[in-house]
């Protein structure tokens, strides 16, 4: 009885699991069943959602507008516009050389007057603030984008009363490793301290002498390559090389000529067959080096370097009044430094110097009075600096002074010193008025004495000018 | 031989420790990012928090941190356009190109306030973006941390764990603080104020504060007789209750204006080092919400 009763009990539970199990079962089913139903129900909302707002789309068209008036315009690029700014230099200028005067003045062994344009060199501007009373400076055009992720591209074009120039025109890379940079184009060398730099960035209204005796009125703006390299070491030194083609109409020219070995001596014609040939020079003719490191002291950061710049020299002045021609080697050294204090968010005391010695070694071609071509060996050793310390006092105001001093001039011809003067200086003072970051208005004097008659008598020149320089547009910001 | 082997240990050594750089445009960014990457990162900044963040001088220096750095980031919204440029084409640094993987602009992430419809500078000096000064909203310093992370995830997956607890460890702490400054913010619901610039605008739409104008006319230009005299005339209509100075702007403007109303001047802190005490982001907002109830 008790085994039967056992095995009734058994069979009984064996049943009853049997039955819940199939429950589970049959609810498991159910679940599924409402998830899938879930599932196709917001399916069924969306797909309503989408015919809604399309059926007011379509109510749209048909009321509102037209199909007519719902433009497309797939093509347009006018997010990829490059960033533009006009860059705009007005002045007023008073001065005491009378413009004739002005323009026949020279510094005496580097150049011929700023106004002096070479025989093979039409082209280039006027010097700033050349005449008395107004002078519109420029207009200066600057376009500048990233190309892809490889390249950025930047162009400054240089618009003059009547001159359009390309004064810089270069791409740089983005993409190469271990911190090397290079730039090709058209632009401004990294030689020295303030030759990279746009006049509109210049903490006066003028280059220094020194940078107007050796280089020009262009700086040293040349066509070419530079490579250059922020090194790694725990503080900040900045290395690299140039090749340039050799624009430089005071050093680097690579022009050659020709020069007849006899002129008539009022007309200046050439009275004999033969003629001398000077032929172009290797190209690309000028090779610059640089260093530059910088380090910070507390709230001051000190920048400094040495530039070094080589190349072959061809000057030609053969159509000149008092016809002569240079051809040799010209090799100039540079050395920087800036020390910026910083007092606050909006005030600041900057110094900056930059000392710059010239060697030129080779022939100068030119007539005596007979009009019989002489060649002596010819010479030069040059060099001179300017220091600068300007204060921004505040937020838009800042007062600088500037003094400039050649006292390096020796021309040798043959060996003998023709004793140039060498102690030719200028000193600056300037005050500057920020209305904004896009404005500037700046009022400078000069007390020039490094000009010279063509029969060496000094000119002293007293100068006062009234700079007005303004940006509109998107303008990159500037480095240190 | 030897020799060969010692530098392929180095070598060996040198990869294995080579924990990822980052640096950050402010103070800020690097406080909230040690945060994150506490010590699996080095962690360093450009800007002084003590000076005015549009015009940091880009001294040769910072291209020297940012040359070798493996993440850079910035605030965005044009804060850096007058400065951080010409440092990375300095430091020829592929790694943090705008475009490149290295590279983080939160201003992305943030909904940024003020934006203008149309933009002239005849406005003074308007970021077409919004206002940049987003960091001054606590709640946005959740969303900065957030986005932080997802990218020192994408760089340097292998302590993406780490840095997922330490973020959520940070969101603790940060809520936590949250409670307390919201509860102290309170009582200053409605209150009027001037400011300098528009550099608290964040902060004082959170806690309801109104600003009524800026001691500058207008973005960047310096303050005029003229305005602070209008200042000084509405104060009482308007009825402001104090003036809030930063510590990077001439403050004699709203000392003159106090002298004549009675204003209370509050300096406060925009970034961790502007004042000693805002020593990282935590006591940044705590300096903040204790100068502001004084």
């Amino acid at each position: 009885m008790k085994k039967c009763l056992l095995a009734t009990l058994a069979l009984f539970t064996f049943s009853y699991a049997e039955n819940v199990e199939d429950l589970k079962k049959e609810l498991e089913k159910q679940r599924e069943i409402i998830i899938k139903l879930q599932e196709r129900l917001n399916q069924l909302e969306q797909q309503q959602e989408v015919l809604n707002q399309t059926k007011e789309k379509l109510q749209n068209l048909k009321t509102e507008s037209t199909i007519d008036k719902i433009l497309s315009n797939p093509f347009s690029q006018a997010k990829f516009v490059p960033d533009i700014s006009l860059i705009t230099d007005f002045s007023y200028v008073s001065r005491s050389l009378t413009d004739d005067t002005y323009k026949s003045v020279q510094i005496p062994g580097f150049n011929h007057g700023f106004f002096h344009s070479h025989g093979d060199h039409g082209h280039g501007h006027a010097p700033y603030n050349a005449e008395r009373g107004f002078n519109f400076n420029y207009s200066e055009m600057y376009v500048a984008s990233t190309v892809d992720p490889y390249f950025d591209l930047v162009g400054v074009f240089h618009l003059g009363k009547d001159s359009f120039e390309i004064e810089e025109g270069y791409f740089q890379t983005r993409d190469l490793l271990y911190n090397l940079k290079l730039k090709g184009g058209k632009f401004y060398s990294e030689f020295g301290r303030l030759n990279k730099f746009h006049h509109h960035v210049w903490n006066f209204a003028d280059a220094p002498l020194i940078y107007r005796a050796i280089f020009g009125e262009h700086n040293l703006n040349e066509t070419g390559v530079q490579l250059s390299w922020l090194a790694p070491t725990p503080f900040y030194l900045l290395a690299g090389f140039e090749v340039f083609q050799g624009d430089n109409e005071n050093n680097f020219n690579r022009n050659g000529f020709k020069v007849c070995t006899q002129i008539e001596t009022t007309t200046k014609e050439c009275t004999s067959d033969k003629y001398i040939k000077i032929g172009d020079t290797k190209k690309p003719n000028l090779f610059t080096f640089f260093i530059k490191p910088s380090f910070d002291i507390g709230n001051t950061s000190i920048l400094t370097g040495v530039s070094y710049a080589q190349g072959k020299t061809r000057i030609n002045h053969l159509e000149d009044d008092d016809p002569h021609a240079l051809y040799g080697d010209t090799k100039i050294y540079g050395f920087e430094l800036t020390a910026r204090h910083t007092l606050d968010s909006y005030r600041y005391l900057l110094l900056q110097s930059e000392y710059i010695y010239r060697k030129f070694d080779g022939a100068r071609f030119g007539y005596n009075n007979n009009g019989d071509l002489q060649t002596p060996r010819f010479v030069k050793k040059q060099a001179g600096f300017y220091v600068e310390g300007i204060y921004k006092f505040a937020q838009r105001w800042r007062a600088g002074l500037r003094y400039d001093l050649i006292n390096k001039n020796d021309v040798f011809i043959n060996g003998r010193n023709i004793n140039l003067p060498d102690n030719m200086y200028k000193y600056s003072a300037m005050i500057d008025f920020l209305p904004s970051e896009f404005s500037r208005i700046r009022l400078q004097y000069n007390y020039d004495r490094s000009l010279f008659t063509e029969n060496l008598e000094r000119k002293p020149d007293h100068e006062i000018i009234l700079q007005f320089n303004l940006a509109i547009g998107a303008h990159g910001a500037h480095g240190f | 031989m030897r020799v060969l082997a010692f530098l392929l240990i180095l070598l060996t050594f040198g990869f294995a420790k080579a924990e990822i750089k980052v640096v950050a445009t402010y103070p800020y960014i690097a406080s909230i990012t040690k945060e994150i990457v506490k010590e699996k990162a080095q962690v360093d900044y450009l800007a002084s928090g003590n000076l005015d963040p549009h015009f940091v001088v880009p001294k040769p220096s910072l291209s020297v941190k940012l040359r070798n750095a493996d993440l850079l980031i910035i605030n965005g919204a044009s804060l850096e356009v007058g400065w951080l440029p010409p440092l990375l084409n300095q430091a020829s640094n592929r790694k943090i190109n705008p475009g490149s993987n290295g590279f983080l602009d939160l201003s992305q992430y943030i909904d940024l306030i003020e934006k203008p419809e149309n933009v002239s500078r005849a406005m003074g000096d308007v970021h077409p973006e919004g206002n940049p000064h987003f960091h001054l909203d606590p709640y946005n310093v959740l969303i900065i941390s957030q986005a932080i992370t997802e990218k020192l995830c994408k760089l340097d997956s292998s302590n993406c764990d780490y840095y997922k607890n330490n973020l959520s460890d940070f969101k603790k702490r940060w809520n936590e603080k949250l409670a307390v400054w919201n509860s102290k913010m309170a009582n200053l619901k409605g209150v009027k104020v001037y400011q300098y610039h528009k550099l608290f605008d964040y902060f004082l739409k959170r806690y309801r504060i109104i600003s009524v104008d800026t001691i500058e006319p207008l973005p960047g230009i310096p303050p005029t007789a003229k305005h602070s005299e209008e200042l000084i005339s509405k104060a009482n209509s308007e009825n402001v209750k104090m003036i809030l100075q930063d510590v990077y702007h001439p403050i004699k403007p709203a000392k003159y204006i106090s002298e004549k109303t009675g204003l209370k001047i509050i300096v406060l802190p925009q970034d961790v080092g502007a004042v000693e005490e805002a020593k990282d982001i935590f006591s940044l907002f705590d300096t903040i919400v204790e100068r502001i109830n004084k």
